[in-house]
């Protein structure tokens, strides 16, 4: 399972979920579910989060097993 | 709320072209039976609103049809690429991949559907000599259903 930072960087940055969404060209629901983590994203627009937040993309999005 | 529209409108579109082609089927009937011998008159009633409506709810629909294709365009954000119908969310890469999952679940249930109907009519002599609307309207409900099922799962889906 894909997890990621970017609520925690988001935070950091001072930036709303509709801030990130315009900066990385999705809306604002998508960047709800990818904080949930109910939505994988596209290389793309891990790269363009990656690129807003100025950090390696591996910083950001990281492989998690899942328990059964 | 703009895929709740357009699928209403679809699905009335379907709905009034199959009353459509029932009033037509129903008067055809009648003159076929006459001219074979089994009844020596009839009278029916036809109403032109059904008609009126299904050329009111064409407009529309092609209206909006319009309208959202200058919308999506306008939006930077959105896959253009992947647009085809105003039913298909193209407003980022999350809305094509729940659109693809409702059309997946949409078909897998139209399949299904489909073959029942197809074995339904194994009745068709009856059906077509009693109830002449049958065929015509299962086979506008497939659309139908399918249209209610895509918008259903996309909406559960987009809001999970």
């Amino acid at each position: 399972m894909l997890k990621n930072r970017v609520k925690e960087l988001r935070a950091r940055f001072n930036l709303t979920q509709g801030d990130l969404a315009e900066k990385t060209g999705v809306t604002r629901q998508t960047i709800v579910s990818l904080e949930k983590g109910s939505y994988t994203p596209s290389l793309l627009l891990a790269m363009n989060i990656a690129e807003v937040f100025g950090e390696p993309i591996e910083q950001i999005f990281y492989k998690e097993e899942e328990t059964k | 709320m703009r895929m709740y529209i357009t699928v209403l409108l679809r699905c009335l579109l379907y709905v009034s072209l199959a009353l459509m082609v029932y009033d037509y089927v129903r008067i055809d009937m009648y003159f076929e039976m006459m001219g074979r011998g089994y009844i020596d008159e009839f009278s029916v009633y036809v109403s032109t609103w059904r008609g009126t409506f299904c050329l009111i709810v064409a407009i529309l629909l092609v209206v909006i049809n319009i309208i959202d294709f200058i919308v999506v365009k306008k939006n930077k954000h959105a896959h253009m690429k992947e647009y085809i119908l105003t039913e298909y969310d193209v407003a980022d890469e999350r809305a094509v991949v729940v659109t693809g999952k409702a059309v997946r679940f949409a078909f897998v249930f139209i399949l299904f559907y489909t073959f029942l109907l197809i074995g339904s009519y194994m009745f068709i002599p009856n059906y077509f000599l009693d109830y002449p609307w049958y065929p015509i309207f299962t086979t506008a409900s497939i659309p139908v259903f399918g249209l209610i099922i895509y918008l259903v799962t996309f909406k559960y889906f987009h809001a999970k």
